[in-house]
């Protein structure tokens, strides 16, 4: 044998090294767990992440009455994983790209949904949930915010219905209408309130980008506008993208809206305790999330209504938030897991079961005049019937078109927005310079 | 060679291959993927689209990408002009003779460094917060004003992030200038004493070069962390109002992972890599770190 020069050495340890480097990379691959025949029947454990505790309990006692019917195919068991919504996508599309350890199913918050968009990630790894749906498909309150290409690949999990929250009690005390009429109205109202008690009917965020745009957003939708038509153009520079924030900034100025750095942090909840904000826009697990978690010492206090219509047109509910629920396609598991979605998701049972676990409001249009949910009252809002609000709302909602560049457009309009909302910028000025950061950010 | 010789040429080589394979496992492949990624399009699936330097070109050109540079610069002034200094004094402080409660001292200033991030972050909201902070409510107490939009306001919104990193690494740094200060003997303020050197000179002349190569470490350390700052915008800010708080590793997370734009990440990562990389390789060639008198 020759000697070992150090060349020699160090020429054998990288193959060394390349071996080890290789192996793991290989072995992906070449598949694994992921890999093997179809469940069609029989015991099977859905691996289900999520970042909310009550899919969890939603999803789990689904599949334990699945799995107690005496019909069911499947004898299930959910293994769930909760974590950050972003960091499910994120560790999703990981594994995707190892090929091995992807979830069953998973659930993908509207605002990460534009991630799965970009780079073919959706149509790779995601179920065509078409066929699921089409025998409910007209039924459906909202498939757009997670359709690509005009395919469904998740099923929204609530239908985020904004409404008006108000404090009955600091309403009657300050004679304010609760059935005001219009934005415009209210704001004059919510004007002078401020002026002789300093209380706020509403909020406007100035933190980060999201936040300062989601609150425009849902007004925007409900003044009639939004950022992208069906087709996916930007449709954001409009006179009613202008009103509305017009509008926002106005009131900012005149202390009609709460200018809060979190909606829905520390901040927020100490305006909500010391009776300084007594009115908010927001959706139906507000009630939950935000007011029961924050201020339950206000039970009974809380009402909700539709909201006041703009003056120029518009609706009388906007939306905010969502989730919705994949399948990930080729996978042992795939039918079972779609069994699961379908039977929680796309069935009055499913959607009652949701509601009660939750708090999610039904997905499925016809479920707003059914009696069990009609007859649904809501203690902390004071024993109100909630659909006697959520049906009209529901009838009466705008769509959001999502886009796989609504992350750049957000980050485009964060800036120029908070600038009109404290008075620095123009409206008009705010939504031209949005859009012209937005066409020139969007090739990036 | 006969065997017996062979293998005693072999065995450093055998001992410390371990380090070799792992740092090229774990850092020399990661630098390479990441520089290759750079040239790609890449969303995290499927296989990266060569574009070549389309990328860096992009980038120097992207105004979100320049407005985190001029944040993570100031981020870095800051560090390195006051973090540092007010931990030098602190640690001046801590060091006097005669001091009682010192160990108490020491762990309240350490306190900050062992704190959920997101325990920090919950509190100094509220903190922040216009309406109901207590930095608003101190002003106002002492001053009879105290309107400032902590977080709400561009320019407050970069002080608030320095003075939560001043909060949170000052007593960290102070530990290791506390350390050095132990070790300058008592002879030398005696001698300078005797020359007649008040405080600020015995500071000046004794303490401060003595202190050098801590302050080297502490300086270079200071300077490359924070030239990778995350935490305290994201967790404070999340980079608003607007982008005014944004710094260069929030806007590759950004870039990487809510935007899916894997390449174009990876682009700014290589790009921050070389500028941290320069940037420490100066600080030590002028603090001398690593050099014997």
């Amino acid at each position: 044998m020759s000697d070992v020069t150090r060349r020699t050495f160090l020429r054998r340890t990288g193959l060394i090294g390349g071996g080890l480097l290789a192996a793991p990379v290989l072995s992906a691959c070449g598949g694994g767990a992921d890999r093997g025949p179809a469940v069609t029947s029989g015991a099977v454990t859905i691996n289900f992440w999520t970042h909310d505790p009550g899919y969890v309990k939603t999803f789990t006692e689904s599949a334990k009455r699945l799995s107690d019917a005496p019909n069911g195919a499947f004898d299930y068991t959910v293994k769930a994983t909760q974590a950050d919504s972003e960091a499910l996508v994120t560790k999703m599309v990981s594994q995707g790209a190892a090929g091995t350890g992807t979830p069953d199913m998973i659930g993908i918050v509207i605002s990460v949904f534009p991630r799965v968009m970009t780079g073919g990630i959706g149509k790779q790894l995601l179920l065509d949930l078409d066929s699921l749906v089409a025998p409910v498909k007209d039924d459906l309150l909202r498939t757009s915010p997670y359709s690509i290409d005009g395919k469904l690949y998740a099923l929204e999990s609530d239908t985020c219905l904004s409404v008006m929250y108000y404090r009955e009690d600091e309403f009657k005390k300050n004679d304010i209408p609760e059935d005001v009429g219009t934005w415009e109205e209210l704001a004059e109202i919510g004007a002078r309130l401020h002026k002789k008690t300093g209380q706020s009917l509403g909020t406007v965020a100035t933190g980060d980008n999201t936040s300062i745009t989601n609150a425009f957003l849902q007004l925007l939708l409900q003044r009639g506008g939004g950022y992208f038509d069906q087709s996916g153009n930007l449709i954001l520079h409009s006179p009613e993208a202008v009103e509305v924030l017009d509008f926002m900034a106005k009131g900012v100025a005149s202390g009609f809206l709460l200018a809060l750095p979190d909606p829905y942090g520390a901040p927020n909840t100490a305006a909500l305790k010391n009776n300084k904000l007594i009115a908010a826009v927001m959706p139906n697990w507000y009630n939950v999330y935000g007011l029961q978690t924050n201020v339950p010492e206000q039970k009974g206090k809380w009402r909700i209504r539709t909201l006041p219509r703009f003056a120029g047109g518009g609706h009388i509910a906007s939306n905010l938030g969502g989730t919705g629920f994949a399948v990930l396609k080729d996978k042992p598991n795939t039918a079972a897991a779609t069994e699961l979605l379908k039977q929680t998701y796309l069935t009055k049972e499913g959607q009652l079961l949701r509601f009660q676990q939750g708090g999610f409001l039904p997905t499925l249009k016809s479920l707003y005049q059914d009696k069990d949910f009609l007859d649904v009252e809501d203690e902390y809002l004071g024993g109100q019937r909630l659909f006697d609000v959520y049906t009209p709302a529901s009838e009466d909602s705008p769509v959001f078109y999502q886009h796989s560049q609504l992350n750049v457009l957000i980050e485009a309009l964060g800036g120029p927005m908070l600038e009109a909302l404290q008075g620095k910028k123009k409206p008009a000025e705010a939504i031209k310079e949005a859009t012209a950061a937005y066409n020139s950010k969007k090739g990036n | 060679m006969p065997s017996v010789a062979r293998r005693r040429t072999l065995a450093p080589y055998a001992f410390i291959s371990p380090f070799y394979l792992l740092y090229a496992l774990f850092l020399i492949t990661p630098i390479g993927i990441g520089g290759y990624l750079s040239l790609t399009d890449w969303a995290g699936l499927g296989t990266p689209l060569w574009v070549g330097l389309d990328n860096y070109t992009r980038l120097f050109g992207d105004a979100s990408f320049l407005s985190a540079v001029v944040n993570t610069v100031l981020y870095v002034l800051f560090s390195v002009c006051v973090v540092v200094p007010a931990a030098l004094l602190i640690a001046q402080g801590l060091n006097a003779r005669g001091l009682r409660g010192r160990d108490f001292f020491r762990l309240t200033f350490f306190i900050p460094v062992v704190l959920s991030p997101i325990i920090i972050a919950l509190v100094f909201t509220l903190f922040y917060d216009r309406e109901y902070g207590l930095f608003n409510a101190a002003l106002r107490g002492f001053f009879g004003w105290g309107g400032i939009d902590w977080l709400g306001e561009p320019s407050w919104a970069k002080v608030s992030v320095m003075l939560l990193v001043l909060w949170r690494w000052t007593g960290y740094l102070t530990i290791f200038f506390l350390a050095g200060l132990k070790n300058i003997p008592r002879e030398l303020y005696e001698a300078a004493a005797i020359d007649g050197a008040g405080r600020v000179r015995s500071f000046r002349n004794v303490t401060l070069p003595m202190l050098k190569p801590v302050t080297a470490f502490v300086a270079v350390t200071v300077m490359v962390g924070t030239a990778q700052i995350l935490e305290e915008p994201m967790l404070l800010t999340k980079g608003g109002p607007g982008e005014a708080t944004l710094s260069v590793a929030m806007f590759i997370y950004r870039e990487a992972f809510t935007r899916q734009q894997l390449g174009y990440a990876a682009a700014a990562g290589v790009v921050m890599f070389v500028i941290v990389f320069f940037i420490g390789r100066a600080a030590n060639a002028a603090f001398g770190v690593g050099r014997e008198k």
